[in-house]
Formats: structure tokens, C-alpha cells, sequence
């Protein structure tokens, strides 16, 4: 068995001992007066079995707004939110990064508004841009640009001098310079800040959806109707369903980090 | 009488640190001419490589000045001056063959003529089979050979090399110093090449300029009398050789010892 096939063992294993105890666990009686009490009260926690069961019925078409609808939203508003927070800010850590002047300009309003905790702008975006799609994507915009702001503002300054003095002795004109070196230079870091971009995206998304009520759907919108009528298993099926997508959207990323770092000698021996 | 290409007049550069003015040169003058190879040796932080800066115009000075070609020197690099850094400069995203295209992308070259003289240096620099390879996967002497076919490939009429093999072993120096010249032969660049290692500057040089220590003075400069072209292996095995490197380590000796 090679150390890969270990390792999927492993975790494989882990998963099956945590689902089976956690059906066993959540089955168990209490010895009491009182019928019914459970000594670990599935009312909170769910069981696998009654997760699996909901799962089955929000997949299906007995419901108004069905998972795989549920999820395409949240799914939607976060990569929309991730990729204008990316192109925004990796542009603005570029522009920042590279002017002295600008950049010392900026910075007292960049650290307030970074310092600022993102879901207070929560019922500010939800008043301006109503309960839909555009004030997830704001939401998640304003905490995915920061992040790559940041990181790419570090790489455009730390782009190594004597790179840019010998492309210029080669003839480069600043934009050629810019194109070739500093972008180049500055995307290992821009990347670098890219999984936990997409995390936050999330977070930014499903903190809408709580608020957004039905219009907005997603599945955040299921976990705050799920409070409502105090449903663990329906809240579970959201969580699992947002763990699925945000475990793909990070490998999406690395697949990508992988091929434009290809350079890089971390990508080089491992394929 | 040759052409002369690169003027240093009284060039003086002082540093302020921590407060306090360093001079790092203080008025060194020469004139390099066309197609002469010129070594520049000294002592470490005798503002040799800040003398390059200086031609190059990557440093302004505080007094005096640099002409290139009879035309001062200001903050940008003039057109016609290739520059090989002692630091890899080599872009570590782009592959051998489309770093040793990058100037001629620059100028605007022709995909068709870029290929072919990118193709060309390859073969010269020995670099065949690694035109896809990324600079993380070749040696200190390999990418430093990318570096210098990348500078030599867009044809600089001056060449300024600030220490170039200053990081390599001494087999791969001696493997670069004969490629080198063999390039430098068919060419005849005017060069200006600073190191701190003597040999290095009598088996390349036409004439030798030699540093005092901080603040770096022009010593004396010196004719290297080695006829060429030259076999760097044998050469080092001639009397001249000997003769040369003894005469010239004896006043850059003085500049040692001092420092100790």
C-alpha cells in the first residue's frame, strides 16, 4: 500500500468511526423516569440517518427551493464575490504597491476600513442593495479585496530590485516591466491569500443569506429557517453541503496556483 | 587611436548612514575605449560595483560624472549598455529559452528573428535541451549562462558586469571565463567587468584598474601584456602569468593588509 493510499485509508476510517458513533451515541436511552430523554439528545445534534433522510427530501421536488438550488446560489454569489474582491484588489495592491505617494495617501483609510468587522456592514449592504444576489456579492467583495489587496500590495513592493533594473537595461518600458516582472513576481503572494479569499467569501456569502431571507435563498437562508423550526437535521445538511463546496473550491484553486506557479520549484517536484 | 566610449570624470559617491557621510569613491577618473575589456578590481567596499552603478546610471553620483559616447549619463540606462548582475537576475516564471528572449520581446523583434537568435545563443551558451526548463531546475552556473546569453543575445555595444561569477565554484568560473571570451572574441564588446578576484581580472582584461580601499581612489591601471586570444586553462601556467599576477597582487596587497 503506498503513503497515499495510507492516508485516503485513514481518513476514510476516521469518517466511518466518527458517522457510527455518532448514530450509536445519539441512539442511547437514558435510564430515567422521564421516557424518552436521550443521553446525548439527537434533538440538537441530528443523527447521520435522519441528515441522510432530509437530505433526500430537500434534493428532491416535494420542496418550494430545493438544495441543489439552495447550493447553486450560494455557490454563485461566492464566486462572483471572489472574483470581482480578486481582480479588484489584486489591481488595487498593484497600483498601491508600486506608488510610494498613493499608497502613503491610502493608508489610513485602508487600515480603518479593514479594521472594520465586516458583518456590522451587513444591514448597511442589505439596505442598499436589498436581499439578493448583488449585496452577498458586495458582502463577500468587501472582505475578499482586502485580503488580496494586502498580499499583493506586500508582493508588488518586494519584487526583487536588480529584476527590474536588468529588465530595463534589456530594454523594457515600464508597462513591459510591469507585464513580465512585477505581475509575475507579485501573483506567488496574490496566491497565497487565494484559499483563504474563497473561505471568507463564504463566510461573507452565508452571513447575507442569514439575513436575506427567501429571495436570497442559499444556504444560509436554510440554516436561519431551520432555527425557526428547530430543525439540527436540515441545519446539518447546510453545513455539510457548505463543507463540500468549500473544500472544492480550494482544490479549484490550488489546481490553479498549480499551473500559473508552475515555476515554482514547491510545484515542480510533486507532479 | 581608438574611439573612447565611456569617460569617468573625478566620480565621487558618498552614502549617508546612520547620519554620517561614508564616501564609498571618492574621484575616480578613466576612459575605457571601443572594444577594450576592462577589469575593475579592489577590496571588498571599495565602491567598485558602485562605480558600475554609477556607468550604468543606476547610481547617480554626487560629483562628477559618466559619458557614454560622449553623452552624459543621467538616470536611465542608455540604450546601447547591456548589465549582468552578480545576483541572479534571471525571471524565475519564465522558461531558459523565453528568458533569453525577453530583451528582444522588449525591442519589439520579430517572433520568426527572436527565435532564431535565441535558438543561437542556446547553442553557444551549451544550454541545448534545457530551452523549456524552468531557472529552479539549472545550476548557479547554468542560470548565470542564461543571464549573460539574455544580455549578450540583444547585442550591447557595452557590457557591464558587476561580479558575475563572484557565486560560482571556481571549475564553472574557469568554464564561463573561457566562453566568455570566445563570445567577447568574435564580438568585441566593450567591457567593463568588476571582481574582486585577481586571476579572474588578468585572464580576462585588457587593462586592469585597481581600487584602493574605502574610499575607493583609481590606485594605478594597469596593461595586462597577455597576447590573444587566450586559453584561460594554459594561460594561468605561462610565466606571464605569474609575472602579471605577482606585480599586480604586491600593490593590491598593500590595500589588504591595511584593512586587517
Amino acid at each position: 500500500m503506498s503513503a497515499r493510499t495510507a492516508v485516503w485509508a485513514w481518513r476514510l476510517a476516521i469518517l466511518v468511526v466518527l458517522l457510527v458513533a455518532w448514530e450509536w451515541l445519539t441512539g442511547i436511552k437514558t435510564i430515567s423516569r422521564t421516557p424518552g430523554l436521550y443521553w446525548i439528545d439527537p434533538f440538537f445534534i441530528s443523527r447521520p440517518s435522519l441528515i441522510a433522510k432530509r437530505f433526500a427530501h430537500l434534493a428532491s421536488d416535494q420542496v418550494r427551493l430545493s438544495i441543489w438550488q439552495m447550493a447553486l446560489s450560494t455557490v454563485q454569489s461566492t464566486l462572483w464575490g471572489f472574483l470581482v474582491g480578486v481582480s479588484t484588489g489584486f489591481v488595487a495592491g498593484l497600483v498601491l504597491g508600486r506608488n510610494d505617494r498613493l499608497a502613503s495617501i491610502f493608508d489610513p483609510y485602508i487600515i480603518a476600513f479593514n479594521s472594520l468587522p465586516r458583518i456590522a456592514l451587513v444591514p448597511l449592504i442589505t439596505m442598499i442593495f436589498g436581499f439578493g444576489l448583488l449585496a452577498k456579492i458586495v458582502l463577500a467583495w468587501t472582505i475578499v479585496f482586502f485580503i488580496v489587496f494586502f498580499n499583493t500590495f506586500q508582493g508588488a513592493r518586494s519584487v526583487d530590485a536588480d529584476l527590474i533594473h536588468s529588465a530595463r537595461f534589456l530594454g523594457g518600458s515600464d508597462r513591459q516591466i510591469m507585464r513580465t516582472v512585477i505581475v509575475p513576481s507579485a501573483l506567488a503572494w496574490t496566491f497565497a491569500s487565494l484559499t483563504p479569499s474563497i473561505s471568507f467569501a463564504l463566510i461573507g456569502v452565508v452571513v447575507g443569506e442569514f439575513l436575506g431571507g427567501e429571495s436570497g435563498g442559499g444556504l444560509g437562508y436554510l440554516i436561519i429557517q431551520s432555527l425557526g423550526t428547530l430543525n439540527a437535521a436540515d441545519m446539518m445538511v447546510a453545513l455539510i453541503a457548505l463543507g463540500v463546496i468549500g473544500i472544492a473550491m480550494a482544490l479549484g484553486i490550488k489546481q490553479i496556483e498549480k499551473r500559473l506557479l508552475r515555476w515554482r520549484p514547491e510545484y515542480r517536484s510533486r507532479t | 587611436m581608438k574611439r573612447s566610449r565611456i569617460i569617468a570624470r573625478d566620480l565621487t559617491k558618498t552614502f549617508r548612514d546612520d547620519g554620517r557621510e561614508v564616501a564609498a569613491v571618492q574621484g575616480a577618473s578613466f576612459e575605457i575605449f571601443d572594444g577594450e575589456f576592462v577589469a575593475i578590481v579592489g577590496p571588498s567596499g571599495c565602491g567598485k560595483s558602485t562605480i558600475l552603478n554609477m556607468i550604468g546610471g543606476l547610481v547617480t553620483p554626487t560629483a562628477g560624472g559618466v559619458d557614454i559616447d560622449g553623452v552624459p549619463v543621467a538616470g536611465r540606462a542608455p540604450r546601447q549598455v547591456g548589465y549582468v548582475f552578480q545576483k541572479d537576475t534571471v525571471f524565475p516564471w519564465r522558461t531558459v529559452a523565453r528568458n533569453i528572449a525577453v530583451g528582444l520581446e522588449y525591442r519589439g523583434v520579430a517572433r520568426a528573428e527572436q527565435e532564431r537568435r535565441v535558438r543561437e545563443a542556446i547553442g553557444l551558451a551549451g544550454l541545448a535541451g534545457f530551452e523549456e526548463a524552468f531557472p529552479a531546475t539549472l545550476s548557479g552556473g547554468m542560470r548565470q549562462r542564461v543571464a549573460l546569453m539574455r544580455t549578450l543575445v540583444v547585442e550591447p555595444e557595452i557590457l557591464l558586469m558587476d561580479e558575475p561569477f563572484g557565486a560560482l565554484d571556481t571549475h564553472t568560473k574557469i568554464n564561463l571565463h573561457a566562453e566568455l571570451l570566445a563570445l567577447w572574441e568574435s564580438r568585441h564588446q566593450t567591457v567593463v567587468f568588476v571582481t574582486h578576484d585577481l586571476s579572474e581580472a588578468i585572464t580576462l582584461a585588457d587593462r586592469i584598474v585597481v581600487m584602493t580601499r574605502r574610499p575607493g581612489r583609481v590606485k594605478m591601471i594597469h596593461a595586462v601584456e597577455l597576447p590573444r586570444p587566450r586559453d584561460v586553462i594554459k594561460l594561468r601556467e605561462t610565466d606571464a602569468y605569474a609575472h602579471e599576477y605577482s606585480a599586480l597582487w604586491h600593490v593590491l596587497g598593500e590595500e589588504f593588509a591595511e584593512r586587517a
